[in-house]
């Protein structure tokens, strides 16, 4: 292919006699899309990024008030399926709750962030795929509105009294759309990554990149090896709910469909949404004191295993005996080494402190609050589940499970809030208010503390299996100090989303968006 | 020396290779026969070796192809536009695709449960979009300027795309008009045809006669009026049409009126 003569001559025209390249004409600028349509056509990651933010902060005050409806079940104030209008609603919203705070809260609120941050960390210019980011955001806004309409619709994942009417069409919508925001955050995940393997600066060594790339980078891997298992899952259930003998692993219309899932939401797997955590701390640390870490190497190595830890494919447990996994060395062996990398990680924060500027604004700076609560969510959570794996204690089909998946969520809630104060800039908007920051720091902290404790010790009073905390008997003060725990997170999460939202400003256009 | 585009179909290339080889192997393939295209041996599987060796060498033409006219080479298009300077990082432009792309998606999801027509659409949209993705992404690593790029894309697809949108356009004008004349009373389909075709005569006068109207304001009342009618059309068909009196063969051609079981006259 050669360009035509009236090409090149137009281009030369507007480029001047230097022949170099051409800068924007003023036809071009003409074209430029305007700040409606930039959501759907900008090429600039910062653009993706700030609407991945918003929107998953948004849905985060939707899920926590779920949470609060469904932690008011627990209270024995109201019987949790009256609450909803039966058993299938119940567990409809409680597999919601989980879903929604994993694949449409914490996972995109993080890659949000860091579609916005990579690239000017690693000194790129932008991502390594635009349109991809943009195409990321969109399926992912497409997936979570098949998602929430259909479970409202009578869908969801599994049900526990079976289905009626159209609520198989429902579920079958409810799959696909689980799957269709799984590859969307797929999608924006190698986008990041490959920016970190093949745009950033030559010289700069893998093992030097800042912890938040590099912590994005081991996410997107970890994602990569446990995601596509559960969408194969999605396959699967997709097929049985539709009837295909020859597949048929379980009653698709039953609970099965959710038992073929849940490994999601549980240790390990569970841990990939914290990946990022690691990062966005030591760096709102190091930042807020002005150091930098004396072995970054080290920290490098710290998230690399932490990300190794989180790798959760292979727990999928619904097509073996479930003891035989989780009572394996392996399952056992992964749940306690996931509190080392945390501990080592806390050691390296704090010797940034030591080697920084302690001012007491500093010590105070929402940043440094938010990498603190984060880091000691995190940990508690971790501790959690070592201790749900040591088989004596008998915690581990219990609500324990969920204090670790309490203490995760919450911390990367928190890790957004810092992000958004470390990297305001990035994310093109304003600097988030420091009361904003320091009170939404605090609610996540305290409820998400809450939360942990309460599931904790009622994983620890209960005699049998209660995954859903159904049987009430006995934990009636765990169970108010959950739903003080779910409101409060609600509060958090409404103030980070208020302060986001209060804070955008124009955007900036970029010299892509202006073609 | 080797071109981004063929070292991914180059890659391709390789990968089908490899997977027409497991595949053959797999599925009854002996000797050398997978190796040899079936010379030496049987292949397997025919139709699904040979689909995998087809997309092979369709990998393997276009990656020869690419590294044959420099595709995508910064060097050599500099050489090209007679530049000093090679060009490496150019800015990728705005597109929509991305996003229409993604609703493909969603209606395909939506379809595959509620309405094979509406996955079809989905597909069909997610084809497009690829297409033109492709094209977009192509031009933008053409030369290094932007307009250049712009130009060079509009040429190769603004052949295709310009009777694709017009046919569609008028596709759907027809249809929805017709809905909405199907769904009135007689007497009511002759006024609005009437008086939608006045307005488009007289819009067209106008915008005939005064050239200094802007293409803004021309815009903006195409745009609605384009709307109102796929929203007419809509409504029309939702309401469903009116009834038609079904005339026997010795009295319609009096009357005038469609013939057939349906009168469906469209």
């Amino acid at each position: 292919m050669t360009l035509t003569e009236p090409a090149i001559a137009d281009s030369e025209a507007a480029s001047g006699a230097g022949g170099a390249a051409a800068p924007e004409s003023s036809d071009e600028v003409a074209a430029a899309p305007s700040i409606l349509a930039q959501p759907f056509v900008t090429s600039d990651a910062a653009e993706v990024g700030r609407l991945f933010v918003l929107t998953s902060l948004l849905l985060a005050v939707g899920t926590s008030v779920i949470g609060v409806l469904l932690s008011l079940g627990r209270t024995e104030a109201v019987a949790p399926w009256d609450l909803f209008g039966g058993f299938n609603a119940y567990f409809r919203m409680w597999t919601l709750y989980r879903m929604s705070f994993m694949l449409l809260v914490v996972m995109p609120l993080l890659l949000g962030v860091a579609l916005a941050v990579v690239p000017s960390q690693v000194g790129a210019g932008n991502v390594a795929f635009p349109r991809a980011a943009l195409a990321s955001f969109w399926s992912w806004l497409i997936g979570a509105v098949i998602i929430v309409v259909s479970v409202f619709a009578g869908g969801g994942w599994g049900a526990i009294d079976g289905v009626t009417g159209n609520e198989s069409d429902a579920m079958a919508l409810t799959l696909l759309g689980t799957g269709m925001v799984m590859v969307a955050l797929l999608l924006g995940a190698v986008t990041v990554a490959t920016t970190v393997i093949s745009l950033r600066q030559t010289g700069m060594s893998l093992l030097y990149v800042p912890p938040f790339s590099w912590s994005m980078l081991v996410a997107a891997a970890v994602w990569l090896f446990t995601l596509p298992v559960a969408v194969a899952n999605l396959v699967v259930i997709y097929a049985d709910l539709r009837g295909r003998p020859a597949i048929a692993f379980g009653r698709a219309e039953s609970p099965d469909v959710w038992l073929q899932l849940d490994w999601l939401v549980e240790q390990p797997a569970v841990y990939i949404m914290a990946v990022p955590v690691l990062g966005i701390a030591v760096e709102a640390v190091g930042a807020t004191v002005g150091a930098r870490s004396s072995r970054p190497e080290a920290i490098t190595v710290i998230v690399g295993l932490f990300g190794l830890l989180a790798v959760g494919g292979w727990s999928q447990d619904y097509f073996t005996a479930p003891q035989d996994l989780r009572d394996g060395l392996v399952y056992v062996a992964f749940g306690l080494a996931a509190v080392l990398p945390l501990v080592a990680l806390a050691g390296g924060a704090a010797e940034l402190v030591l080697r920084g500027t302690k001012t007491l604004d500093r010590l105070l700076d929402v940043r440094m609050l938010g990498a603190g609560a984060a880091l000691k969510l995190l940990g508690a959570a971790a501790l959690v589940g070592a201790l749900r794996v040591i088989e004596p204690l008998d915690l581990l089909e219990t609500t324990a499970t969920w204090a670790v998946f309490h203490g995760v969520v919450v911390a990367g809630l928190i890790a957004g809030v810092v992000g958004l104060r470390n990297w305001s800039h990035e994310l093109l908007i304003g600097p988030l208010s420091v009361v904003v920051g320091r009170g939404a720091v605090a609610l996540l902290l305290g409820g998400g503390g809450l939360l942990v404790l309460s599931d904790l010790i009622s994983g620890f009073l209960v005699d049998a299996p209660d995954l859903m905390a159904l049987s009430l008997d006995g934990s009636a003060v765990l169970n108010v100090l959950a739903f003080v725990g779910s409101i409060l997170v609600a509060a958090g999460a409404a103030a980070a989303a208020l302060g986001a939202v209060s804070a955008l400003r124009t955007p900036v256009m970029t010299e892509g968006d202006a073609t | 020396m080797f071109t981004t585009g063929f070292k991914f179909f180059f890659g391709l290339f390789a990968a089908f290779c490899a997977a027409a080889l497991v595949y053959g192997y797999t599925t009854g393939g002996n000797h050398v026969g997978p190796l040899s295209l079936g010379w030496k041996g049987g292949v397997g599987d025919h139709i699904g070796y040979g689909v995998l060796v087809g997309l092979a060498g369709v990998s393997l033409t276009i990656s020869l192809v690419l590294v044959s006219f420099r595709d995508a080479d910064a060097a050599a298009q500099a050489h090209l536009q007679n530049l000093a300077e090679v060009l490496t990082d150019q800015p990728v432009t705005a597109s929509f695709w991305p996003v229409v792309a993604s609703f493909g998606v969603g209606a395909a999801a939506v379809g595959l449960v509620l309405h094979p027509m509406v996955f079809v659409l989905g597909l069909a949209v997610i084809v497009l979009s690829m297409v033109e993705w492709t094209m977009d992404a192509w031009a933008d690593r053409a030369t290094g300027d932007t307009a250049v790029n712009r130009e060079l894309r509009n040429r190769i697809m603004a052949p295709i795309e310009i009777p694709v949108v017009g046919a569609l356009a008028v596709g759907v004008i027809v249809l929805a008009a017709s809905r909405i004349l199907l769904t009135v009373s007689k007497l009511e389909a002759v006024a609005v045809a009437g008086v939608v075709s006045a307005l488009i005569l007289g819009g067209a006068w106008v915008y005939a006669s005064r050239p200094g109207l802007g293409r803004r304001l021309m815009r903006i009342l195409g745009t609605v009026g384009a709307l109102l009618l796929l929203m007419g059309g809509v409504l029309a068909a939702v309401a469903g049409e009116r009834e038609f009196h079904h005339p026997t063969d010795d009295t319609h051609e009096e009357s005038g009126e469609p013939t057939g079981t349906t009168g469906h006259g469209g």
